[in-house]
């Protein structure tokens, strides 16, 4: 019927021109009428009570609108990672500590006239502190019972998820196998710093815009603390210029919403690179101890994790994460005794919260670098141990008790192996020289959505213009992701109209319908089904009201190519245009579906990586020369799209292994603040990235579409850290694998 | 203080602050937001401009500085309403994804292609090492460029 289909094409993001000229408009970019702005001190000991704190010079200063601290702010306590109704999460942040917890602590804001007043503001604030014992790392935070960070102590959480019974299982068996591994603590590195622009009127209440994943979040929350009717709080969402998690929590909206509401005007607060790195939220650092049993016939009788998780100063997501990263290790390997055990401790570190991946690319990693070394210890394939273990299609995972879907990891592996040649490169002799490669590979995966965990509904409208053209209103959040043009695609294809005649809106809470937000890789599979739906109910609309204004039975008339015809009368034909038109006219009605999904399902997305590294033995220093990425991602919507998650999400690991920590001294004191000491990967030290995309389809996303752009980091470290130790022969596990810790190890085992 | 300078090509004057970064005087009093602040201390290259043919980061250069000089922005790119190309190689390939850096990446590789018309994979890398981009992994940026450069930038 249809001439040719859009799925699976190739599409720039729906905003590309206005990004390639500069148009685009950013939170940062906005102006409104007599807007403010503010700036805040952040603390810069790590540990400390406030004794006294003067802002009396301040005050004075020409331009100041107000100075706040937190002697004029509520003492209420929130969690900056609440978002919907009836959730609950330990609630221990003030808006304005008055103990600080750690260096970028916020002590206090200067709202002002212009950014150079307020800065010169903050300059005239006089704080003087009573320190407290600091403690920097897990170790000193539940060794030291003396010094809580909070009154609770220092352990927040615990969880422990489990499978058969791991402790009868390792004591049975001889051989047993242990590594420990360290996933440092990162920064998300949106190039866009975080930023967020609130206006207060007394008659029309708080509008907020922010650079949001999830604007009904952002309201409830904000609301909530500010006490506020959620009729009075508009929260728009704007384009973002990147989040990868360090976007999903209400980090800046309750200050700016407050500040707003105190001077009774627009305040513009925008973070510079130190403290978004800093004052944020970082990627949760992990402490892993992996133990495994092995049967003489090389087959895993038992997988047993230990995880410490930083929780750093602040609770926000850190008893919810550590647990969420223990579901995801169950869905990768079928191991008859399966055990994770959890544990987040507070520390005066920047506090962790949501990064790509949620906990999986931590825990994988641990899981991933664990199966290469007991490979080598048993002198076994690591590609056939893993494919030994791998899940299959249909599989239900025994501890959620759910479908991991058409789960085709076994497919990635198989072909992955194939097309890096892995064997003859995994076998060559290894290298003697200055320069050594090795190869290495991982699997992983991630989930479609929340489904067996929270709600997982979306809510969208799609009407028919007069011209035919289309607006499909959704709250959800263009990361840069290519989401809005991925919905455009689906109801492009169900309706059989161009691209370019579907408009996708954005989260607006005072006109958007309900979704829960841009979180665990929910918008392809759940949203992205919703929109499919939607548009196939308004297909089936025009049909019925082609029909009455035609006069002919439903059954008579048929869509092709984006118009109505009526079996039988090729000389009749009916555009959306004009079906919607006199649908208003004739028939009192709106060409329109209002359509609510939920999501009854969670197949895994899965991935396996191969990389090829090369090890300078004198420098230390790791050149990634060759990489594969093979997924399994149902069905390809938009190919560019699909490649670019794969390819960043590449360039993110590699740092996440060699380069990137956000590391603190003894005193809590971070060592990096900016990109000159937080190095990400750059354009030359990026390798080019193939990738391969299995289509099996089969699962209830869109065409048969899963998830991409959190599955695809997760593979990333593993693949990585077995190509340097296979390299090098060694067996290294703390992330970062900096030159320092590279030639420690070679010097260790005495090679030249 | 005040500063002529040459602006996109046309003759621009503003009194101002010697001290004012360019950054600024582009984005808060000119008006041009396509510069971003990534960094502020020139390491991520969101801000780039061309200044005089030569990519520089506008965090780090003060408003004297750019007395007399020629001043190219990503809002100058576009003439007479025509793309430039590596604008459209940029959209073609994929290359953008927030956008946050393209800007600056844009400006980066044209400055390049304006005095090397034809650059080996060395020089492009040379060129955009200081552009830090977190979304893309770089992949289908060089391809946009290689892309670009290989059609002969510069010549009609």
């Amino acid at each position: 019927m249809k001439q040719s289909s859009c799925i699976g094409g190739e599409y720039p993001v729906h905003d590309a021109w206005q990004k390639v000229t500069g148009q685009q408009v950013y939170t940062g970019d906005m102006q409104r009428p007599h807007m403010l702005y503010a700036k805040i001190l952040f603390s810069d000991v790590a540990h400390a009570d406030i004794a006294t704190i003067d802002t009396s010079q301040a005050e004075q200063l020409e331009g100041v609108a107000g100075v706040f601290t937190h002697h004029n702010t509520p003492d209420t306590l929130f969690n900056n990672y609440i978002s919907y109704v009836g959730q609950s999460a330990p609630e221990d942040e003030r808006l304005f500590a008055d103990r600080v917890r750690f260096v970028g602590d916020r002590v206090a804001v200067v709202v002002a006239k212009t950014p150079e007043i307020a800065r010169q503001a903050l300059r005239l604030i006089d704080v003087t502190y009573t320190p407290l014992p600091c403690l920097p790392t897990m170790e000193q935070a539940m060794a030291d019972k003396a010094v809580s960070i909070h009154p609770e102590g220092n352990l927040l959480s615990q969880a422990e998820l489990a499978v058969g019974d791991c402790d009868s299982a390792i004591k049975e068996r001889a051989n047993i196998l242990e590594t420990t591994s360290y996933i440092p603590r990162i920064h998300h590195g949106a190039m866009e710093p975080h930023v967020c622009l609130a206006e207060y009127h007394p008659s029309e209440g708080l509008c907020i815009w922010t650079p949001c994943q999830g604007a009904f979040g952002v309201r409830n929350m904000v609301a909530r603390y500010l006490k506020m009717p959620y009729c009075d709080v508009r929260v728009i969402k704007t384009v973002t210029g990147g989040s990868f998690g360090g976007k999903q929590q209400s980090m800046l909206e309750p200050i700016a919403a407050f500040l707003a509401k105190a001077v009774k005007g627009s305040v513009m607060l925008q973070y510079d690179r130190e403290a978004s790195m800093l004052s944020t939220a970082v990627g949760t650092a992990f402490q892993f101890h992996v133990r495994s049993a092995l049967s003489a016939e090389g087959r895993l009788d038992a997988l047993d994790i230990e995880a410490l998780a930083d929780a750093g100063a602040y609770a926000t997501n850190s008893v919810a994460l550590p647990f969420s990263a223990g579901k995801k290790a169950m869905r990768l390997y079928r191991i008859p005794n399966l055990r994770y055990r959890s544990k987040s401790i507070y520390t005066n570190a920047p506090a962790g919260g949501g990064l790509r991946g949620w906990g999986g690319p931590q825990v994988i990693t641990a899981m991933e670098i664990h199966m290469d070394q007991v490979a080598k210890r048993n002198n076994m394939c690591p590609v056939r141990l893993r494919m030994e273990h791998l899940v299959t299609p249909g599989e239900v995972e025994h501890y959620s008790k759910i479908s991991l879907g058409n789960a085709r990891i076994r497919e990635c592996l198989t072909e992955g192996v194939e097309l890096f040649k892995w064997y003859r490169r995994w076998e060559r002799p290894a290298d003697t020289g200055r320069f050594r490669r090795g190869v290495g590979l991982a699997c992983g995966g991630h989930m479609n959505g929340y489904f067996n965990g929270v709600h997982d509904v979306s809510n969208m409208h799609l009407k028919v213009n007069e011209d035919g053209t289309l607006i499909l209103n959704t709250a959800i959040h263009d990361q840069g992701c290519g989401t809005l043009i991925s919905l455009a695609l689906i109801v492009a294809e169900v309706l059989e109209v161009p691209v370019p005649s579907v408009r996708v809106l954005e989260a607006d809470t005072h006109t958007s319908p309900y979704d829960m937000g841009t979180y665990s890789s929910r918008v392809t599979y759940v949203c992205g089904r919703c929109a499919y739906e939607a548009a196939h109910r308004v297909r089936d609309l025009l049909l019925e009201q082609a029909a009455v204004l035609l006069q002919k039975p439903k059954a008579y008339v048929y869509i092709q190519e984006g118009a109505v015809f009526v079996k039988g009368s090729s000389d009749i034909r009916m555009s959306y245009g004009e079906i919607a038109a006199l649908a208003q006219t004739k028939l009192g009605q709106e060409t329109a579906v209002l359509h609510g999904y939920s999501n009854s399902s969670n197949p895994g997305s899965y991935g396996c990586h191969f990389a090829e590294a090369e090890v300078d033995v004198y420098t230390g220093l790791v050149r990634i020369t060759d990489y594969l990425a093979v997924h399994d991602v149902g069905r390809v919507l938009n190919r560019t799209m699909v490649e670019g998650q794969i390819q960043g999400a590449v360039q993110m690991g590699i740092g996440y292994t060699l380069t990137e920590e956000v590391a603190l001294d003894h005193n809590a004191v971070p060592n990096a603040r900016n990109f000159d000491k937080y190095t990400v990967i750059n354009l030359p030290d990026m390798p080019q990235v193939r990738t391969k995309l299995l289509e099996y389809g089969g699962d209830d996303g869109p065409f048969g579409a899963k998830s991409i752009g959190e599955a695809a980091l997760v593979p990333v470290m593993g693949a990585v850290v077995n190509a340097v130790n296979h390299a090098l022969g060694t067996e290294l596990s703390v992330l970062p694998l900096t030159p320092k810790k590279i030639v420690q190890a070679l010097w260790k085992g005495k090679l030249p | 203080m005040i500063i002529q300078f040459v602006l996109n090509e046309k003759p621009c004057q503003v009194d101002i602050s010697p001290n004012t970064r360019l950054l600024d005087l582009l984005r808060e009093h000119l008006h041009l937001t396509g510069a971003k602040e990534g960094c502020g201390i020139g390491e991520c290259g969101a801000c780039t401009v061309i200044m005089d043919g030569n990519a520089v980061n506008s965090c780090l250069v003060r408003a004297t500085q750019i007395q007399g000089k020629k001043i190219i922005t990503i809002e100058g790119l576009r003439q007479n309403g025509e793309y430039d190309r590596l604008q459209e190689k940029f959209v073609e390939h994929g290359a953008v994804q927030c956008g946050f850096c393209t800007p600056g990446m844009i400006l980066s590789a044209k400055a390049l292609l304006m005095h090397t018309p034809h650059p080996t994979l060395e020089e492009i890398h040379r060129a955009m090492e200081g552009n830090l981009c977190r979304c893309t992994g770089y992949n289908k940026i060089l391809a946009a460029v290689q892309d670009a450069a290989g059609h002969g930038e510069g010549e009609t």
